[in-house]
């Protein structure tokens, strides 16, 4: 497998008007990741997800897919090897879901053979000579996604994908991404506006926050920073906090309380001596635990999201 | 590209299914053909020049009224497929060229127009039979076929591009409406060959089945409004840009 990024942004910007939606976003998708991106909803997700296929242009920046630019000359053959669900699934509601997956099976030119498979994959092989205006909106959602899944192609660009789905939905949708890349060698990139759903079915995980792409890595160095601390509440926080950092400490302040790593009891207890010996009074010695909602809201500074 | 192109047409085709607005066409022809019949017929005395007489009372209202309207809906129903339902994501993210994709609703509403004046020609000649006509049929109707089939392309051109940058269903067809009728006034100001809506009802020689058409402006003018807003529309196709919900 390559090595090369599939989905590569450098310093994409999108402004509409004097807002900047996008605000260089260094985006890194490997092959056969499962890339979650998350951010709370008007966060720049569906903007850059569109930059990427061409519905949007760039103010400034630029993007490569399968390391070739992202442009008019190119856009042809990067359009093949790509199938995307944007914001809410596009269909003709007046024919059934097996006429819509024709018309994308027509311009993508692929096998008429592939309507059969997609369905299968998601569920809809009854339900295949059903009008779309009498689907669930769930199913709709299902038919975008066998319509982004038909020709197979290699990046799989979803956005919000479990929208509108019910509880089990979420849950079959979610299973199904990611055994996406392991059945058929494709690549995702899915954004969501819920942790826990990014958590599931992710790999890796960019993290916007108007516009701003706070962060950006595996999702276990995500938990790996969900990590358990020791909060100390004393008389003289500013004389402590010298103390500790002279000790050799990584040390931070939030609010009334210094924050430490995780001690065992041995250095905790000798933390107390060193600090009672220096007239510094303590009133409470926590331990606490950051968890992985934490650095989202810490992240993103948003709490309505979750 | 030629496969594109061909591509582009068969999807554009298959969409089409189900959709009643190709009635409209088989209707509003019809009572234009009735109503032309049934004035000819009231007034045999003073429409002495038979075939043309019918012609004149068939032509007028279709060409000036029914005819512009009738493409406008059928172009504002194309573009509606992609402005609702969220389809201009999936449309612009077809791994076709845009002028494909675009060619794609231009022929079938070419298509419609062409359907649509057979169908013209065809109830003329049957209004004509059934009204007791038994001079031989104006060979003079395959050009005004032909030349009416022209302009009626440059029609589905402006009106594909009118109803691509609006989203609104009815406005682009009220613009047809409007079209349609002015023409009526420019033909009349001796003008109508610099005018897309007048080049159907000249080309049909609607109303005046004596006119000496200046075929080669009609040619050029046609095809300059079907070459002018056809590259209007791809570049639309090219700039446009899907917003954030």
């Amino acid at each position: 497998m390559s090595t090369q990024n599939l989905v590569e942004t450098h310093n994409l910007t999108k402004e509409y008007g004097k807002v900047r939606c996008v605000d260089s976003v260094n985006m890194r998708v490997a092959p056969g990741a499962v890339y979650g991106f998350l951010g709370p909803n008007g966060a720049g997700k569906s903007t850059t997800l569109k930059m990427i296929l061409g519905l949007a242009k760039p103010t400034a920046g630029d993007i490569t897919l399968f390391g070739t630019p992202v442009n008019e000359k190119n856009r042809i053959g990067l359009l093949k090897q790509t199938g995307s669900l944007i914001e809410s699934p596009s269909y003709y509601g007046h024919l059934t879901g097996e006429e819509n997956l024709q018309i994308i099976q027509t311009l993508k030119g692929c096998s008429e053979k592939d309507i059969d498979k997609v369905l299968k994959i998601v569920r809809l092989d009854e339900a295949r000579k059903k009008l779309v205006n009498h689907y669930s909106l769930g199913m709709k959602q299902r038919l975008g996604l066998a319509a982004a899944l038909l020709g197979f192609p290699k990046l799989l660009i979803l956005d919000e994908p479990t929208n509108g789905l019910d509880p089990a939905g979420i849950q079959e949708m979610r299973n199904l991404i990611r055994s996406l890349p392991e059945a058929y060698g494709m690549t995702i990139l899915v954004s969501s506006h819920l942790l826990s759903e990014i958590d599931q079915m992710a790999d890796h995980v960019g993290i916007i926050r108007k516009g701003e792409l706070v962060y950006q890595d595996s999702l276990e160095s995500l938990h790996a920073h969900a990590r358990e601390q020791i909060a100390l509440r004393v008389s003289h926080t500013a004389i402590a906090a010298d103390l500790l950092r002279q000790n050799g400490m990584e040390v931070s302040q939030e609010e009334d309380y210094l924050l430490l790593p995780m001690l065992d009891d041995k250095q905790v207890a000798a933390l107390c001596r060193q600090l009672i010996s220096q007239n510094v009074s303590l009133y409470r010695i926590e331990k606490r635990e950051k968890s992985l909602e934490d650095i989202f809201l810490s992240l993103t500074g948003k709490e309505s999201s979750l | 590209m030629k496969s594109s192109f061909r591509k582009a047409v068969r999807a554009e085709r298959l969409k089409l299914k189900r959709s009643p607005v190709w009635l409209a066409f088989i209707a509003l022809p019809m009572i234009s053909a009735f109503f032309g019949t049934f004035n000819y017929l009231n007034n045999i005395e003073i429409l002495k020049s038979e075939w043309f007489s019918l012609w004149t009372q068939h032509s007028l209202f279709l060409c000036y009224f029914f005819m512009p309207a009738l493409i406008g809906t059928y172009c504002s129903y194309l573009w509606r497929l992609e402005h609702t339902r969220h389809n201009w994501n999936s449309f612009l993210t077809s791994p076709l060229p845009f002028p494909a994709l675009y060619f794609g609703k231009l022929a079938q509403a070419v298509f419609m127009a062409v359907l649509g004046n057979l169908w013209i020609f065809f109830l003329y000649y049957i209004c004509g039979k059934l009204s007791g006509l038994n001079s031989p049929f104006p060979k003079d109707a395959a050009s005004w076929f032909l030349f009416g089939t022209i302009g009626a392309v440059a029609v589905c051109c402006v009106q594909l591009f009118f109803s691509l940058v609006i989203r609104s269903f009815a406005v682009p067809i009220g613009i047809a409406m409007a079209g349609g009728i002015l023409g009526l006034w420019v033909t009349n100001k001796g003008m109508g060959l610099c005018y897309p809506y007048s080049l159907y009802s000249i080309g049909m020689r609607a109303n005046n089945p004596n006119l000496e058409l200046d075929i080669g402006a009609h040619l050029v003018n046609s095809a300059g409004y079907i070459v002018l807003f056809a590259a209007l529309s791809v570049l639309y196709l090219r700039r446009h840009e899907i917003s954030a919900n």
